[in-house]
Protein backbone atom coordinates (compact mmCIF):
# COMPACT_ATOMS: atom_id res chain seq x y z
CA UNK A 1 0.00 0.00 0.00
CA UNK A 2 2.45 2.04 1.41
CA UNK A 3 4.80 1.10 -1.85
CA UNK A 4 1.72 2.03 -4.19
CA UNK A 5 1.80 5.63 -2.84
CA UNK A 6 4.76 5.77 -3.36
CA UNK A 7 5.39 4.86 -6.89
CA UNK A 8 2.16 7.20 -8.02
CA UNK A 9 3.85 9.72 -6.41
CA UNK A 10 6.68 9.36 -8.61
CA UNK A 11 4.45 8.83 -11.59
CA UNK A 12 2.66 12.00 -11.09
CA UNK A 13 5.75 13.95 -10.30
CA UNK A 14 7.75 12.45 -13.15
CA UNK A 15 4.05 13.26 -15.32
CA UNK A 16 4.16 16.99 -14.33
CA UNK A 17 8.31 17.55 -14.91
CA UNK A 18 7.31 15.60 -18.37
CA UNK A 19 4.08 18.48 -19.47
CA UNK A 20 6.49 21.50 -18.16
CA UNK A 21 9.53 20.48 -20.15
CA UNK A 22 7.61 19.55 -23.13
CA UNK A 23 6.01 23.02 -23.54
CA UNK A 24 9.14 25.10 -23.42
CA UNK A 25 8.31 28.72 -22.24
CA UNK A 26 4.50 27.72 -22.41
CA UNK A 27 4.31 29.34 -25.95
CA UNK A 28 0.36 29.00 -27.13
CA UNK A 29 -0.08 26.67 -29.80
CA UNK A 30 -2.42 28.67 -31.43
CA UNK A 31 0.33 31.07 -32.26
CA UNK A 32 2.04 28.35 -34.29
CA UNK A 33 -0.69 27.69 -36.52
CA UNK A 34 -1.83 29.84 -39.52
CA UNK A 35 -5.09 29.44 -41.34
CA UNK A 36 -5.50 29.98 -44.84
CA UNK A 37 -8.20 29.29 -47.63
CA UNK A 38 -11.53 28.82 -44.57
CA UNK A 39 -14.53 28.44 -45.97
CA UNK A 40 -18.20 26.66 -44.76
CA UNK A 41 -20.71 24.85 -47.48
CA UNK A 42 -23.64 26.13 -48.28
CA UNK A 43 -26.61 23.50 -47.07
CA UNK A 44 -28.58 21.94 -49.71
CA UNK A 45 -32.05 22.26 -48.58
CA UNK A 46 -33.12 19.88 -46.23
CA UNK A 47 -29.48 19.49 -45.22
CA UNK A 48 -28.54 18.92 -41.64
CA UNK A 49 -25.31 19.50 -41.37
CA UNK A 50 -23.05 21.08 -43.59
CA UNK A 51 -18.96 21.09 -43.50
CA UNK A 52 -16.27 23.33 -43.27
CA UNK A 53 -12.53 23.58 -44.70
CA UNK A 54 -9.26 25.39 -44.12
CA UNK A 55 -5.81 24.41 -44.87
CA UNK A 56 -3.67 24.49 -40.79
CA UNK A 57 -0.17 25.54 -41.02
CA UNK A 58 2.18 24.63 -38.09
CA UNK A 59 5.24 26.94 -38.04
CA UNK A 60 6.39 25.29 -34.72
CA UNK A 61 8.84 22.12 -34.95
CA UNK A 62 6.40 20.40 -32.55
CA UNK A 63 2.92 18.54 -33.75
CA UNK A 64 -0.18 20.18 -32.87
CA UNK A 65 -3.10 18.69 -32.56
CA UNK A 66 -6.34 20.28 -33.29
CA UNK A 67 -8.89 18.81 -30.04
CA UNK A 68 -11.98 21.16 -30.46
CA UNK A 69 -14.48 23.51 -32.49
CA UNK A 70 -17.17 25.73 -31.34
CA UNK A 71 -19.51 27.56 -32.63
CA UNK A 72 -22.36 29.95 -32.27
CA UNK A 73 -23.80 28.85 -35.60
CA UNK A 74 -24.73 25.68 -35.27
CA UNK A 75 -25.80 23.45 -32.28
CA UNK A 76 -22.25 21.45 -32.55
CA UNK A 77 -19.30 21.29 -33.93
CA UNK A 78 -17.07 18.53 -34.90
CA UNK A 79 -14.03 16.54 -36.22
CA UNK A 80 -14.61 14.12 -39.18
CA UNK A 81 -13.16 12.15 -41.46
CA UNK A 82 -13.64 10.00 -44.58
CA UNK A 83 -12.21 6.85 -45.26
CA UNK A 84 -12.86 5.48 -48.80
CA UNK A 85 -12.69 1.56 -48.19
CA UNK A 86 -12.36 0.11 -51.91
CA UNK A 87 -14.95 2.75 -53.42
CA UNK A 88 -17.16 3.05 -50.03
CA UNK A 89 -17.01 6.09 -48.12
CA UNK A 90 -17.59 6.48 -44.88
CA UNK A 91 -17.83 9.26 -42.71
CA UNK A 92 -16.60 9.15 -39.18
CA UNK A 93 -16.36 11.45 -35.98
CA UNK A 94 -12.27 11.92 -34.52
CA UNK A 95 -11.07 13.35 -31.37
CA UNK A 96 -8.73 15.66 -33.33
CA UNK A 97 -6.67 16.42 -36.48
CA UNK A 98 -2.72 16.15 -36.04
CA UNK A 99 -0.75 19.05 -37.61
CA UNK A 100 2.90 17.84 -38.30
CA UNK A 101 5.76 20.01 -36.71
CA UNK A 102 6.74 22.67 -39.90
CA UNK A 103 3.93 20.80 -41.97
CA UNK A 104 0.48 20.90 -43.11
CA UNK A 105 -2.95 19.66 -42.43
CA UNK A 106 -6.07 20.67 -45.42
CA UNK A 107 -9.26 19.90 -44.48
CA UNK A 108 -11.43 19.32 -47.76
CA UNK A 109 -14.30 17.27 -49.23
CA UNK A 110 -13.83 13.94 -49.19
CA UNK A 111 -10.89 14.02 -46.90
CA UNK A 112 -10.90 15.54 -42.89
CA UNK A 113 -13.53 18.24 -41.98
CA UNK A 114 -15.27 20.50 -39.40
CA UNK A 115 -18.79 19.31 -39.41
CA UNK A 116 -21.48 21.73 -38.37
CA UNK A 117 -24.48 19.81 -36.92
CA UNK A 118 -27.92 21.80 -36.73
CA UNK A 119 -27.23 24.86 -37.81
CA UNK A 120 -29.13 27.46 -35.64
CA UNK A 121 -30.33 29.30 -39.16
CA UNK A 122 -30.03 27.98 -42.80
CA UNK A 123 -25.58 28.54 -43.93
CA UNK A 124 -25.98 31.04 -47.08
CA UNK A 125 -23.80 31.93 -49.48
CA UNK A 126 -22.72 34.95 -48.97
CA UNK A 127 -22.60 34.64 -45.35
CA UNK A 128 -19.79 33.96 -42.79
CA UNK A 129 -19.35 31.62 -39.87
CA UNK A 130 -17.25 31.96 -36.93
CA UNK A 131 -15.64 29.34 -35.26
CA UNK A 132 -13.45 28.65 -32.64
CA UNK A 133 -10.37 26.26 -33.01
CA UNK A 134 -8.90 25.08 -29.65
CA UNK A 135 -5.80 23.67 -29.17
CA UNK A 136 -4.31 20.38 -27.29
CA UNK A 137 -2.61 22.91 -24.96
CA UNK A 138 -5.80 24.92 -24.18
CA UNK A 139 -4.87 27.92 -26.76
CA UNK A 140 -7.32 28.89 -29.48
CA UNK A 141 -7.80 30.74 -32.41
CA UNK A 142 -10.55 32.60 -34.07
CA UNK A 143 -11.56 31.82 -37.70
CA UNK A 144 -13.93 33.39 -40.02
CA UNK A 145 -14.99 31.38 -42.66
CA UNK A 146 -17.05 32.35 -45.77
CA UNK A 147 -20.16 30.35 -47.14
CA UNK A 148 -20.06 29.26 -50.41
CA UNK A 149 -22.11 27.24 -52.67
CA UNK A 150 -21.06 23.66 -53.99
CA UNK A 151 -20.57 25.21 -57.66
CA UNK A 152 -18.97 28.33 -56.69
CA UNK A 153 -16.23 26.77 -54.64
CA UNK A 154 -15.60 24.34 -58.02
CA UNK A 155 -15.25 27.45 -59.86
CA UNK A 156 -12.41 28.99 -57.43
CA UNK A 157 -10.89 25.01 -57.47
CA UNK A 158 -10.37 25.73 -61.49
CA UNK A 159 -8.78 29.26 -60.71
CA UNK A 160 -6.35 28.49 -58.90
CA UNK A 161 -5.16 25.61 -61.62
CA UNK A 162 -4.61 28.85 -64.20
CA UNK B 1 -4.32 -6.46 5.58
CA UNK B 2 -4.79 -10.59 5.48
CA UNK B 3 -8.12 -9.98 4.17
CA UNK B 4 -8.08 -7.75 1.49
CA UNK B 5 -4.90 -10.02 0.21
CA UNK B 6 -7.10 -12.77 0.18
CA UNK B 7 -9.95 -10.24 -1.80
CA UNK B 8 -7.29 -9.50 -4.01
CA UNK B 9 -6.39 -12.89 -5.34
CA UNK B 10 -10.26 -13.61 -4.98
CA UNK B 11 -11.13 -10.54 -7.15
CA UNK B 12 -8.05 -11.85 -9.32
CA UNK B 13 -9.15 -15.68 -9.54
CA UNK B 14 -12.62 -13.96 -10.99
CA UNK B 15 -11.32 -11.62 -13.33
CA UNK B 16 -9.51 -14.32 -14.96
CA UNK B 17 -12.24 -16.88 -14.89
CA UNK B 18 -14.34 -14.26 -16.76
CA UNK B 19 -11.84 -13.48 -19.31
CA UNK B 20 -11.33 -17.06 -20.50
CA UNK B 21 -14.82 -17.05 -21.03
CA UNK B 22 -15.03 -13.84 -22.99
CA UNK B 23 -12.03 -14.89 -24.78
CA UNK B 24 -13.84 -18.53 -25.30
CA UNK B 25 -17.50 -17.05 -26.09
CA UNK B 26 -15.59 -15.06 -28.92
CA UNK B 27 -13.99 -17.97 -30.42
CA UNK B 28 -16.90 -19.91 -30.93
CA UNK B 29 -19.47 -17.17 -32.36
CA UNK B 30 -16.84 -16.03 -34.69
CA UNK B 31 -16.19 -19.81 -35.72
CA UNK B 32 -20.02 -20.34 -36.62
CA UNK B 33 -20.60 -16.73 -37.84
CA UNK B 34 -20.44 -16.09 -41.64
CA UNK B 35 -17.11 -14.11 -42.69
CA UNK B 36 -18.06 -9.80 -42.86
CA UNK B 37 -19.71 -9.01 -45.54
CA UNK B 38 -17.93 -7.71 -48.48
CA UNK B 39 -17.97 -4.39 -49.77
CA UNK B 40 -15.89 -4.91 -52.52
CA UNK B 41 -16.47 -3.12 -55.80
CA UNK B 42 -14.04 -5.22 -57.54
CA UNK B 43 -16.51 -7.57 -59.78
CA UNK B 44 -18.09 -5.50 -63.32
CA UNK B 45 -21.40 -4.14 -62.42
CA UNK B 46 -23.75 -5.03 -65.63
CA UNK B 47 -26.06 -2.15 -65.34
CA UNK B 48 -29.37 -2.39 -67.08
CA UNK B 49 -32.71 -0.59 -67.08
CA UNK B 50 -34.70 0.16 -64.03
CA UNK B 51 -38.08 2.04 -62.92
CA UNK B 52 -38.60 4.39 -60.34
CA UNK B 53 -40.16 7.08 -59.66
CA UNK B 54 -39.61 10.72 -59.59
CA UNK B 55 -41.54 13.50 -58.48
CA UNK B 56 -43.39 13.31 -61.82
CA UNK B 57 -44.26 9.80 -61.63
CA UNK B 58 -42.65 6.64 -62.77
CA UNK B 59 -39.43 6.79 -65.03
CA UNK B 60 -37.11 4.58 -65.98
CA UNK B 61 -33.59 4.80 -67.50
CA UNK B 62 -35.03 3.88 -70.77
CA UNK B 63 -37.15 6.69 -70.92
CA UNK B 64 -33.81 8.62 -71.54
CA UNK B 65 -32.92 6.36 -74.57
CA UNK B 66 -30.71 9.09 -76.84
CA UNK B 67 -29.20 10.67 -74.07
CA UNK B 68 -26.16 10.37 -72.34
CA UNK B 69 -26.62 9.41 -68.52
CA UNK B 70 -24.53 10.39 -65.36
CA UNK B 71 -26.13 8.41 -63.03
CA UNK B 72 -25.13 8.81 -58.87
CA UNK B 73 -26.54 7.19 -56.07
CA UNK B 74 -26.47 8.94 -52.72
CA UNK B 75 -28.98 10.45 -50.24
CA UNK B 76 -30.18 13.90 -49.24
CA UNK B 77 -28.61 13.88 -45.67
CA UNK B 78 -25.52 13.11 -47.17
CA UNK B 79 -23.28 15.79 -45.78
CA UNK B 80 -20.13 16.01 -47.38
CA UNK B 81 -19.78 13.10 -50.44
CA UNK B 82 -23.31 13.66 -52.31
CA UNK B 83 -22.86 17.49 -52.46
CA UNK B 84 -19.60 17.31 -53.32
CA UNK B 85 -19.93 14.68 -56.63
CA UNK B 86 -23.33 15.83 -57.51
CA UNK B 87 -21.96 19.63 -57.21
CA UNK B 88 -18.86 18.29 -59.67
CA UNK B 89 -21.76 16.82 -62.01
CA UNK B 90 -23.88 20.09 -61.92
CA UNK B 91 -20.75 22.20 -62.53
CA UNK B 92 -19.73 19.78 -65.68
CA UNK B 93 -23.21 19.92 -66.91
CA UNK B 94 -23.80 23.52 -66.86
CA UNK B 95 -20.49 24.24 -68.67
CA UNK B 96 -21.84 22.33 -71.50
CA UNK B 97 -23.39 23.80 -74.70
CA UNK B 98 -26.84 24.00 -75.47
CA UNK B 99 -26.83 21.03 -77.69
CA UNK B 100 -24.69 18.95 -75.85
CA UNK B 101 -27.19 19.55 -72.98
CA UNK B 102 -30.15 18.30 -74.87
CA UNK B 103 -28.09 14.90 -75.02
CA UNK B 104 -27.08 14.64 -71.54
CA UNK B 105 -29.36 13.78 -68.26
CA UNK B 106 -28.16 13.41 -64.88
CA UNK B 107 -30.08 10.74 -62.71
CA UNK B 108 -29.57 10.82 -58.89
CA UNK B 109 -31.23 7.74 -57.11
CA UNK B 110 -32.02 7.85 -53.30
CA UNK B 111 -29.74 4.96 -51.09
CA UNK B 112 -32.18 6.08 -48.42
CA UNK B 113 -35.48 5.35 -49.40
CA UNK B 114 -36.71 5.66 -46.11
CA UNK B 115 -36.49 9.53 -45.73
CA UNK B 116 -36.24 10.53 -49.22
CA UNK B 117 -39.68 10.72 -50.75
CA UNK B 118 -39.98 11.60 -54.18
CA UNK B 119 -40.53 15.62 -53.04
CA UNK B 120 -37.60 15.58 -51.16
CA UNK B 121 -35.72 14.53 -53.91
CA UNK B 122 -36.59 17.16 -56.24
CA UNK B 123 -36.02 19.56 -54.05
CA UNK B 124 -32.61 18.53 -53.07
CA UNK B 125 -31.73 18.28 -57.32
CA UNK B 126 -33.44 21.55 -58.22
CA UNK B 127 -30.75 23.04 -55.73
CA UNK B 128 -27.59 22.06 -58.19
CA UNK B 129 -29.84 23.49 -61.45
CA UNK B 130 -28.52 21.32 -63.85
CA UNK B 131 -31.86 19.35 -65.28
CA UNK B 132 -31.24 16.66 -62.66
CA UNK B 133 -34.10 14.31 -61.69
CA UNK B 134 -34.03 12.82 -58.00
CA UNK B 135 -35.46 9.07 -58.32
CA UNK B 136 -36.38 6.97 -55.25
CA UNK B 137 -38.92 3.96 -54.85
CA UNK B 138 -39.03 0.99 -52.14
CA UNK B 139 -36.40 -0.37 -50.47
CA UNK B 140 -36.59 -4.07 -52.68
CA UNK B 141 -36.54 -1.77 -55.78
CA UNK B 142 -33.54 0.50 -54.61
CA UNK B 143 -31.64 -2.53 -53.55
CA UNK B 144 -32.31 -4.45 -56.89
CA UNK B 145 -30.85 -1.41 -58.95
CA UNK B 146 -28.26 -0.81 -56.94
CA UNK B 147 -27.22 -4.63 -56.91
CA UNK B 148 -27.50 -4.16 -61.38
CA UNK B 149 -24.63 -1.25 -60.12
CA UNK B 150 -22.70 -2.69 -58.15
CA UNK B 151 -23.64 -0.15 -55.44
CA UNK B 152 -23.03 -0.96 -52.35
CA UNK B 153 -24.33 0.84 -48.83
CA UNK B 154 -25.66 0.55 -45.37
CA UNK B 155 -26.67 2.50 -42.55
CA UNK B 156 -24.43 3.65 -40.38
CA UNK B 157 -24.86 4.97 -36.86
CA UNK B 158 -24.51 8.93 -36.76
CA UNK B 159 -21.79 9.97 -35.94
CA UNK B 160 -23.24 13.06 -35.97
CA UNK B 161 -25.91 13.17 -33.20
CA UNK B 162 -24.20 9.92 -31.72
CA UNK B 163 -26.05 10.69 -28.02
CA UNK B 164 -29.35 10.46 -29.70
CA UNK B 165 -31.58 6.77 -30.23
CA UNK B 166 -33.76 8.44 -33.05
CA UNK B 167 -34.74 5.40 -35.37
CA UNK B 168 -34.24 8.48 -38.06
CA UNK B 169 -31.00 9.50 -37.23
CA UNK B 170 -28.61 7.51 -39.26
CA UNK B 171 -26.19 8.12 -42.00
CA UNK B 172 -25.28 5.69 -44.99
CA UNK B 173 -22.38 4.69 -45.88
CA UNK B 174 -22.23 4.33 -50.10
CA UNK B 175 -19.92 3.90 -52.72
CA UNK B 176 -19.76 6.95 -54.37
CA UNK B 177 -19.36 6.60 -58.10
CA UNK B 178 -20.91 8.15 -61.42
CA UNK B 179 -21.96 5.73 -64.04
CA UNK B 180 -21.77 6.77 -67.61
CA UNK B 181 -24.62 5.26 -69.29
CA UNK B 182 -24.83 5.32 -73.41
CA UNK B 183 -27.70 6.33 -75.57
CA UNK B 184 -28.64 3.12 -76.01
CA UNK B 185 -29.19 2.42 -71.84
CA UNK B 186 -25.46 0.65 -72.08
CA UNK B 187 -22.95 1.10 -68.77
CA UNK B 188 -19.78 2.27 -70.28
CA UNK B 189 -17.64 3.21 -67.15
CA UNK B 190 -18.01 4.75 -63.32
CA UNK B 191 -16.25 7.38 -62.66
CA UNK B 192 -14.50 7.62 -58.99
CA UNK B 193 -15.30 9.85 -55.99
CA UNK B 194 -14.34 13.68 -56.62
CA UNK B 195 -13.51 13.81 -60.10
CA UNK B 196 -13.27 17.83 -60.79
CA UNK B 197 -16.00 19.10 -63.63
CA UNK B 198 -13.27 19.48 -66.21
CA UNK B 199 -12.58 16.36 -66.38
CA UNK B 200 -16.19 14.81 -66.18
CA UNK B 201 -16.45 17.61 -68.97
CA UNK B 202 -14.31 15.75 -71.49
CA UNK B 203 -15.60 12.57 -70.52
CA UNK B 204 -19.24 13.45 -71.29
CA UNK B 205 -17.99 15.46 -74.74
CA UNK B 206 -15.93 11.70 -75.23
CA UNK B 207 -19.03 9.58 -74.89
CA UNK B 208 -21.04 12.21 -76.84
CA UNK B 209 -18.86 11.62 -79.84
CA UNK B 210 -18.28 8.18 -79.90
CA UNK B 211 -22.94 7.44 -79.89
CA UNK B 212 -23.27 10.33 -82.59
CA UNK B 213 -20.92 8.28 -84.23
CA UNK B 214 -22.10 5.03 -83.70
Amino acid sequence: MKHALKTSTYAITLGLLTALSSSPLLADQADDIQVSDPFTREMPPGAFATASFMTLSNTSDQNIKLVQVDTNAAKSAELHTHTNDNGVMRMRQVSSFNIPAKGVSTLQPGGNHIMLISPSKMIKAGNTVSVTLTFEDGSSKQVSMPVKSVMNQNNNHQHHNH
Amino acid sequence: MKLSQKAVKNGMVAIGTLLLLFFLIQFLTQSNSPPPPKSTLSEKPTGGNFTLTSVHGKQSLSDFKGKLVLLYFGYTYCPDICPTDLGNLAMAYRGLNEQEKAQVQILFVTVDPERDTANRMAEYTDYFNADMIGLTGHNNEIARVAKQYGVVYMKAKNPLNSNQSDAQNYTVDHSAFTYIINSTGQLQTQVPHAMPPAQIQTLIRTYLTQDNAS
